[in-house]
């Protein structure tokens, strides 16, 4: 068949039908409806997370979180775990920089009793001094590993230089080990009572779940979880001067892990439509300008991608490539190349219609799920914006114009701001990094720390 | 009863196809199975497979590199493929208005690679899996292990004895005509499986099938040399490596029933109690109680020509992997002898079900389980028979299953911190 065939219309994408409630102790709660599989998905997120870790303690918010569902009410840590796993339900719990989150998914049979240990989690956890000292060791040895993952090297290293350390975005939502060791069981009492609030949480539940009775069966559950003062959001600081060149050193690497970082902007900006538009073209699908130059036009790398993290305050803009050691320099150059390209090459109309089209299906997408469903919302709730905001974005999308992307470009992209920084074998990249015009490099250690 | 609705119908070529509708968003995945794996490559070209993936997005006749991805992703799709030593899986998802792109971008692919394909592509994909194994294995904490445990555990001759990434020489080393020898060799029609899912009318499919691939030729499906024999080891075998890791970690294998062999779904519940969650044995033991390790997993890693029981401890800060491999040992006797309790049991089968409902969840997984089950058993109907196993096992079952595969000689796989590891943790 010679012919590509015709392709009809875009499909309109739809909300799902959102019930939006409160309980009585400040709760917001939304409830979405879905059959297709018969489970339901809870989320209860939290609208302070990591950002607000006290100086030197990197890693409460998280290590809290943590210690939630080590022992609750009348169950101890095993049990907790033994009774979810006979209900066939999975709880967790994890930080950002913005929010916590505490998600249970359970099939629609036990749900409510899954919720029921939820409920002691929240309201509940013993925080006992036993399972505290296993959680701190354990959370001290992993982030002592994570000095074995270039991955994660490199994003530890490169919010610490784009934000600094004081910033709220800057310190690792994991800890570093020396901030980890100053954290004490006090310090993850004061947290949980100060956080885990009800009316510090927006509850996201989807799926099959029984609408007449959803809300007062979730009143009963949560009726002990009392609400108390909501804390307020972190306070950002201004940006930092940053070096160009930043190298982690990881002797023999057979890859260097390339990320270059700078400044980006909130979940707020109505430039949020546009800016993702115009990362779905540099770097945000696999056709992109990024991806196309360094993966398929010269095999340099397995996959090279950007991305804007859109936050309560302005977040980074990020590009990254894992790359051969002997091609980093390269590498490097075409990724700038690209970067400086948003100004030079203008924005084609296939590339435009692309990008609509990523971003209008990548909304339908998150709303066909269940988890993904209470994800979408979720993170509505986190930032206390409308429930049609998903609605607002598409038809920001589509009223958003190539000229409109390449000003956007103009603005936000700026090639020579950046910092560049690399994990990867420095005595077999320097060279070449400063044959490309790049300065000799600050050295840093697999936390992060300069050296 | 738990079910996943679905058509099924055979191409005049031999092709199966399977039609699952879902009309609950607006979108429609596309999934294509091939019954070919990195099992299947010659001597000489290991990671052959996974290769001629990624070789299959480098353009056919009518769609020209880099058509495939283009349209496609000017629609909002998007795609990807996966390999394992049984099978090469390709899928698209998308705007239901892209479905019958999608088929024909598949078909075109299917009908022509062949012919076009040239030399400068296959470099091109050449250096990008070369990445991916330093990304995925060499530039990864303990991935050296993964890389050298297929090796130790099946004998040269064997097809599951080299990793499905490959050796970078033998990657070097294959060439258009390999990649032509191995297109007509195992991409036919009747080596393959096509899904559907999603929000679509069913004749209307069935037509855009017929119309793409159905005028496609017949071809018998490819000769398989007989399965080998369930593998095993002679003795015990024992392996140290070193990585650019902060702590040493212990990994054991054994030789186990293949997939939906029996003893298969037993095994699954097996590596649950021992070692999947925090209600299992060892990380009760020794993450929990004796504080001694930093993480544990045990699982049955399920393959057509014989599985892997695979169990793995990383040591705390100042322990040692001997430590670790008397606390597993005896922890893995302790299941020989008593067996299961009813409760763990219990807790093993319903935590494998509602995983199960939560695969359902999205759509392409579903298209991706019919397409399993084709596979597998020859029938895209295997959702009852799926779960049905795991509804027999039973106390005894279970205990027998494990003490007959722990029984045999194992891999004991240690890997440690090289010498110079930077930072070293302290305890």
């Amino acid at each position: 068949m010679a012919q590509a065939p015709e392709v009809g219309p875009l499909p309109t994408v739809a909300l799902p039908r959102a019930t939006r409630f409160a309980l009585s102790t400040g709760l917001e709660v939304v409830a979405l409806r879905r059959d297709v599989a018969p489970i339901v998905s809870a989320s209860f997120m939290f609208r302070t997370g990591a950002s607000l870790d006290p100086p030197g303690r990197a890693g409460l918010a998280s290590i809290t979180a943590e210690m939630l569902d080590e022992g609750a009410g009348t169950r101890d840590a095993l049990a907790i775990a033994a009774d979810l796993e006979q209900l066939g339900s999975d709880l967790w719990v994890a930080s950002g920089r913005d929010g916590s989150q505490l998600s249970v998914q359970a099939p629609r049979e036990t749900f409510n009793a899954a919720m029921a240990i939820a409920a002691d989690v929240l309201a509940r956890p013993r925080l006992e001094d036993s399972d505290w000292q296993r959680v701190h060791n354990d959370r001290r040895t992993g982030v002592v590993q994570r000095r074995d993952q270039p991955e994660a090297v490199v994003n530890v290293a490169s919010d610490r230089i784009l934000f600094g350390d004081a910033h709220p975005y800057g310190q690792p939502v994991d800890g570093l080990e020396r901030t980890i060791d100053a954290i004490t069981l006090d310090d993850v009492r004061g947290f949980h009572a100060a956080h885990v609030l009800p009316n510090n949480a927006t509850l996201v539940v989807a799926g099959d779940f029984d609408e007449s009775k959803l809300q007062s069966e979730l009143e009963a559950l949560l009726a002990s979880w009392k609400p108390g003062a909501a804390p307020a959001p972190a306070r950002p600081l201004p940006w930092p001067d940053r070096p160009r060149l930043v190298i982690v050193d990881r002797p023999a690497a057979p890859q260097s892990v390339v990320r270059m970082v700078a400044p980006g902007i909130d979940r707020f900006s109505p430039d949020r439509p546009g800016l993702s538009m115009l990362n779905a073209i540099l770097g945000g699908s696999f056709t992109s300008r990024l991806n196309f130059n360094l993966r398929e036009k010269h095999g340099y790398t397995y996959g090279a991608a950007s991305s804007f993290a859109f936050m309560r305050h302005a977040g980074s803009f990020a590009a990254r490539a894992a790359v051969f050691a002997e091609s980093t320099a390269p590498a490097v150059r075409e990724m700038l190349s690209e970067l400086r390209g948003l100004r030079e090459r203008p924005i084609t109309t296939e590339e435009h219609a692309k990008a609509h089209a990523t971003l209008l299906m990548r909304v339908a997408e998150g709303l066909s799920s269940t988890g993904g469903m209470a994800t979408t919302f979720g993170e509505l709730g986190l930032y206390g914006l409308p429930l049609d905001e998903p609605m607002r974005f598409v038809a920001a999308l589509r009223a958003t114009s190539a000229d409109d992307l390449r000003a956007l470009g103009e603005r936000y992209v700026d090639p020579d701001a950046g910092c560049i920084v690399i994990v990867g074998d420095r005595a077999a990249i320097e060279p070449g990094l400063r044959e490309i015009g790049l300065p000799p490099p600050v050295m840093c250690n697999a936390d992060g720390d300069r050296l | 009863m738990l079910t996943i609705p679905f058509d099924t119908f055979v191409l005049e070529n031999g092709l199966p196809v399977i039609l699952h509708v879902d009309r609950s968003s607006p979108l429609v995945a596309v999934d294509v199975w091939y019954h070919v794996g990195s099992k299947d490559e010659a001597p000489g070209r290991t990671g052959f497979a996974h290769l001629f993936e990624h070789l299959m997005f480098m353009g056919s006749r009518n769609a020209p590199y880099p058509a495939f991805d283009a349209i496609m992703e000017s629609w909002g799709g998007h795609n990807n493929g996966t390999t394992s030593n049984d099978r090469t899986n390709y899928y698209e998802i998308g705007p239901r208005n892209l479905l019958e792109t999608f088929l024909w971008l598949e078909a075109d692919r299917l009908a022509t690679l062949s012919d076009v394909i040239t030399d400068e592509e296959l470099e091109r994909q050449r250096k990008v899996v070369q990445n991916e194994r330093r990304q995925s294995y060499e530039n990864r904490p303990y991935g050296r292990g993964d890389l050298a445990i297929p090796e130790a555990m099946y004998a040269p001759d064997h097809p599951y004895h080299w990793p499905t990434i490959g050796s970078h020489e033998d990657i070097e080393a294959a060439t258009v005509a390999d990649v032509r020898a191995f297109f007509q060799r195992f991409y036919r029609p009747s080596n393959a499986s096509l899904a559907i899912a999603g929000d679509f009318d069913p004749a209307e499919a069935r037509a855009l099938v017929e119309k793409y691939f159905g005028w496609q030729p017949k071809l018998p499906a490819p000769a398989r040399p007989p399965k080998p024999e369930q593998p095993r080891l002679a003795r015990d075998i024992r392996i140290a490596l070193t990585d650019r890791v902060q702590l040493p970690r212990l990994r054991l294998s054994w030789h186990s029933a293949a997939l939906f062999a029996p003893g298969d779904a037993d095994l699954d519940m097996a590596a649950h109690v021992l070692g999947g969650g925090k209600s299992s044995r060892l990380y009760r033991s020794l993450v929990f109680e004796k504080r001694i390790a930093q993480d544990v997993f045990a699982y049955q890693s399920s393959q057509l020509l014989g599985s892997m029981f695979q169990v793995g401890v990383t040591a705390k800060p100042g322990h040692d992997l001997d430590e670790m491999s008397a606390a597993v040992t005896a922890e893995i006797q302790r299941l020989v002898a008593e067996g299961p309790t009813e409760a763990e049991l219990a807790r093993a089968r319903n935590t494998h079900l509602a995983d199960f409902y939560k695969s359902l969840d999205h759509l392409q997984t579903r298209a991706d389980l019919l397409n399993h089950y084709q596979h597998v058993l020859g029938d895209p109907d295997g959702v009852a028979r799926d779960v049905g196993r795991y509804e027999k096992t039973t106390v005894a079952s279970v205990r027998e299953a494990f003490a007959r595969v722990v029984g045999e000689p194992h891999l004991d796989l240690r890997i440690s911190p090289e010498p110079a590891a930077p930072n070293p943790v302290t305890a």
